[in-house]
């Protein structure tokens, strides 16, 4: 066979960052080709680089022996290379056929949309998939399986001979990805070449010929499905030193802050039917409790129906203190010294047009003010300290919080945290997108606040930062707990196969 | 009243109020010099009081509009509320009237109380309406004002004919007001007004600026789901931004009502909401919301009263005609100008492509246009009107076109 793609020291930086470094290897013409990796560890930078979604990068791509530079989706399009994406791209109101001929609607001689020959091409191309279903449905009234037939339908009528599918299974029903599996087959008769992005392992060995792990932005390495196996690959994926310090020796252990017991939260019009299953967890006071899973295991949502930011549609049972709580609203958690630092900075955490002092004093600048009015001073005198205290590195208080690097506004919103005095801290991956000494800096802060009696809980996606500093770790898969480590018995290894057993 | 500093970004909006301050020194300048019957010298007092309470009228209600905008939301129903509230006042007044006194002029100090109070209280209710609509329903501001902006004033009418036939016999669509209080109110309008207004801007001032619930305020404009997430009851303060965005419409329509000295549900204070929204714009509030002062909206609302009266003062066809023009020219400007350095910066093209070519032509053509029926105001081009306005047109095309074709050329 001959390589089909060829990606000869392909890298991204994102300001500096490294996303993706000299990753080299090919991509034979009709195989299905896996490329697997943890959280962070460069799959979707590479397959937006190779669908022409990302136009600037390092290194060189050749498509068929002829070196490419995609200008845009299209460029790549035309080079017969498609891609399905997790979150997928229709245009909900209009047609099934429509969605298809989008951007290259078929016309009539007279110039006129021409929708009986596009549902009748759409129709065929449905059918060549095995899909029955009417090209005239609104995309928006399908279910999330038949959309993604749609898509690949949409690849198919791009003339496509590559086809990535990124993480394709994640919303599909059992049902639903043995249609996927047999499609798969019938696209491969035809000679199209399959790049298959995901971390399930059952998945990957079931349906590729050859598996690229990538680790940190970097190939680790190719292999021929028969040459290696499931726990082969979770290593390479997970397979780097532990860095660093390790806080959790001698912390006091100290009273019970809090249990949870058979916590549900449904999710309806989804087939799981629930984002968070029969989670039983205990905190003490003083500890830190590491939760780490997949993207989309239902770490943030746990996080959220705790600080009261999910509604009230759960069942079950929350103790603070052995105080039997429900909250409502995210203030009431406040007004229950529970803090929640979330995980997305920029669109969940930061006011764009408030300053430093306005942004960490914000959740509590009833403090700052006295017979209703409040001063600037007095909410200086407020913020200065725990700005100190966390480290943050501004001009000053009235700096712009938009000026400030990624690590400098995460300690804003810590710091704005604090100042509410919680007992219980919860991190929604608090170390995403800061760089290695701002990392260390919030280790200590943390480590610091847990021998002063606060609880935290912590999830990350990069599993060392949750051996560093965690004294117990749960793991979550799709919903549900599959494993409770002491600080002892955890390893990455091992919490990467609890994580994945679903 | 100086620069809001805490909640902005610091240097930018005491620019924007420095370029409108001198923006208006330069209207008032040369209005003064272009004038030929030199009003502003002349008629000074008059030209004064027109000023002030056009003036305190549209900033009024665009303190209301600019608190909506700040907290992320958008306010249309205001000139509605304008008409809603005076109705409700005057057939309060009708209420507390003798039975026979069609000109209300027997209407006592309890009445009057109870027909500002409650021209007021319409106002709080219909923001608590447009809060449950937007919050509850989840209705987008937009649609629910838009509702609010069709339905009060109808609502208006309909409340309007059901009084006065109940306590007169006969249906009137409007109520003419005699009551002494409200025809002193009227001639003392001037001054009552500006002091209500500049009142109610420190007001506003101090809400935003000095409270924590104004700090809330930004806070929701900027980021609703970062509020939320804060802890902040970001309902309430919905809540709390489109009751004063009502309330000042209901201060608004009192004063209107008492300066007509009539209750017209029909007709009285259309448009009113775009130019208060326009003011605000104008004043540095940004639609995105958590952006803007009071200072802005007041300079803004001066601004947009100031070039209308002007040109109403240039050209002595009536200025009314003139006026929604030059709201939508100034807005444009505005925005175009707070924008200016990202423009120049990025070196966009301004009239790239067909679309570019098509607005060339297009511009001309209006310019041209709006130049000859300028003209024709002015005696000293009297018959040549025509030829002036293709002048100009041909002017403005080539200008756009030497414009196009320097900036194709490329950079670097």
């Amino acid at each position: 066979m001959t390589p089909i793609v060829d990606f000869r020291g392909v890298g991204k930086r994102f300001q500096g960052v490294v996303a993706l470094a000299d990753v080299t290897f090919q991509l034979l013409a009709g195989e299905c080709h896996a490329i697997c990796g943890e959280n962070g560890a460069g799959k979707s930078t590479l397959m937006k680089i190779l669908s022409g979604v990302i136009t600037e990068h390092e290194g060189e791509i050749r498509v068929r022996g002829e070196p490419c530079r995609f200008q845009g989706t299209r460029d790549a399009e035309s080079a017969g290379i498609a891609i399905i994406h997790q979150e997928l791209n229709l245009v909900e109101q209009l047609s099934a056929a429509a969605n298809i001929f989008l951007g290259r609607e078929l016309r009539t001689p007279l110039g006129l949309l021409d929708d009986a020959a596009m549902e009748r091409e759409a129709a065929g191309l449905l059918a060549a998939l095995d899909c029955q279903l009417d090209p005239r449905l609104p995309a928006g009234s399908l279910r999330v399986g038949d959309q993604q037939l749609l898509e690949i339908a949409k690849a198919l009528s791009l003339q496509s001979d590559v086809l990535i599918m990124d993480e394709p299974t994640s919303a599909l029903t059992e049902a639903e990805v043995a249609r996927l599996y047999r499609v798969i087959a019938r696209l491969r008769e035809r000679g199209v070449t399959i790049l298959y992005i995901s971390h399930k392992m059952d998945e990957v060995f079931r349906l590729a010929d050859r598996i690229t792990v990538l680790r940190d932005g970097r190939h680790v390495r190719t292999a021929e499905r028969s040459a290696t196996t499931p726990k082969e690959i979770t290593g390479w994926m997970v397979g780097r030193e532990i860095a660093g310090q390790e806080f959790h020796q001698a912390r006091p252990r100290s009273r019970r802050l809090l249990e949870v017991r058979g916590l549900t939260l449904p999710w309806p019009d989804h087939p799981r039917g629930y984002r968070l299953k029969e989670i039983d967890l205990d905190l003490n006071a003083g500890e830190v409790l590491g939760i780490a899973g997949l993207m989309g295991a239902g770490r943030t949502e746990l996080l959220e129906v705790l600080f009261g930011a999910a509604g009230t549609g759960w069942t079950g049972e929350i103790r603070l203190e052995g105080e039997p709580v429900r909250f409502a609203h995210p203030s009431e958690a406040c007004a229950a010294r529970i803090a929640m630092v979330t995980e997305d900075r920029k669109r969940l955490g930061l006011f764009p047009d408030l300053d430093v002092a306005g942004n960490v004093g914000i959740a509590s600048l009833g403090r700052a003010a006295s017979g209703g009015l409040v001063s600037r001073s007095r909410e200086e005198a407020l913020v200065s300290p725990v700005i100190r205290e966390t480290g943050v590195k501004a001009a000053g208080p009235q700096a712009s919080i938009m000026g400030l690097s990624g690590g400098n506004q995460q300690k804003c919103i810590i710091a704005r945290w604090l100042l509410t005095e919680p007992r219980l801290l919860l991190l929604d991956d608090p170390t995403r997108g800061i760089d290695v000494g701002a990392k260390a800096e919030l280790y200590a802060l943390i480590d610091r606040l847990c021998r002063g009696g606060m609880g935290v809980i912590l999830t990350s996606s990069e599993l060392p930062e949750l051996l560093t500093l965690a004294d117990r770790i749960l793991v979550l898969a799709e919903g549900k707990l599959t494993a409770e480590f002491s600080r002892g018995e955890a390893t990455e290894a091992a919490i990467m196969e609890a994580a994945m057993a679903c | 009243m100086t620069s809001q500093p805490s909640a902005s970004r610091g240097w930018r909006l005491p620019r924007h109020e420095m370029a409108l301050l001198a923006a208006l020194v330069l209207v008032f300048v040369g209005t003064g010099w272009l004038d030929p019957n030199h009003t502003y010298f002349a008629k000074w007092a008059e030209s004064r009081d027109i000023i002030l309470r056009n003036t305190s009228l549209l900033g009024i209600i665009a303190l209301g509009a600019a608190v909506v905008i700040i907290a992320g939301g958008i306010d249309l129903s205001a000139g509605s509320m304008v008409a809603f509230s005076g109705t409700t006042c005057g057939l309060l007044l009708t209420l507390f009237a003798d039975a026979g006194d069609k000109r209300l002029e027997s209407v006592g100090a309890v009445g009057i109380a109870a027909a500002i109070g409650g021209a007021m209280l319409s106002g709080l209710l219909v923001g608590t309406l447009h809060t449950w609509l937007i919050t509850a329903i989840r209705l987008p501001p937009f649609v629910a004002t838009l509702a609010t902006l069709v339905g009060l004033r109808s609502f208006a009418r309909a409340m309007c004919l059901f009084v006065t036939r109940e306590r007169w016999g006969s249906e009137n669509q409007q109520i003419n007001i005699g009551t002494p209080f409200f025809v002193w109110l009227k001639e003392h309008n001037v001054w009552i007004s500006t002091a209500t207004f500049l009142g109610l801007a420190f007001l506003t001032w101090l809400i935003l600026s000095r409270t924590v619930l104004g700090r809330h305020l930004y806070a929701l404009g900027g980021n609703e789901q970062a509020a939320r997430l804060s802890g902040i009851r970001t309902e309430n303060v919905k809540w709390f931004a489109y009751c004063f965005g009502s309330l000042t419409a209901a201060i608004a329509g009192i004063f209107l009502m008492a300066d007509s000295s009539v209750a017209q549900p029909g007709n009285a204070a259309r448009g009113y909401e775009l130019n208060a929204i326009a003011a605000a714009v104008v004043g540095g509030c940004s639609l995105q919301g958590g952006v803007g002062t009071v200072t802005g909206t007041v300079l803004g609302s001066l601004f947009l009263r100031v070039v209308i009266d002007a040109v109403s003062k240039l050209i002595k066809a009536s200025a009314d005609v003139y006026e929604g023009m030059i709201v939508g020219i100034i807005v444009a400007l505005a925005v175009t100008l707070t924008q200016f350095g990202g423009l120049s910066r990025t070196g966009r093209a301004l009239f790239a492509g067909a679309r570019g070519l098509a607005a060339i032509p297009t511009i001309a053509i209006f310019a041209g246009l709006l130049a000859m029926m300028g003209a024709a105001n002015v005696d000293a081009f009297r018959g040549r009107t025509g030829l002036l306005g293709a002048a100009v047109g041909a002017a403005v095309l080539l200008l756009l076109a030497a414009f196009r074709r320097l900036q194709e050329r490329p950079v670097r």
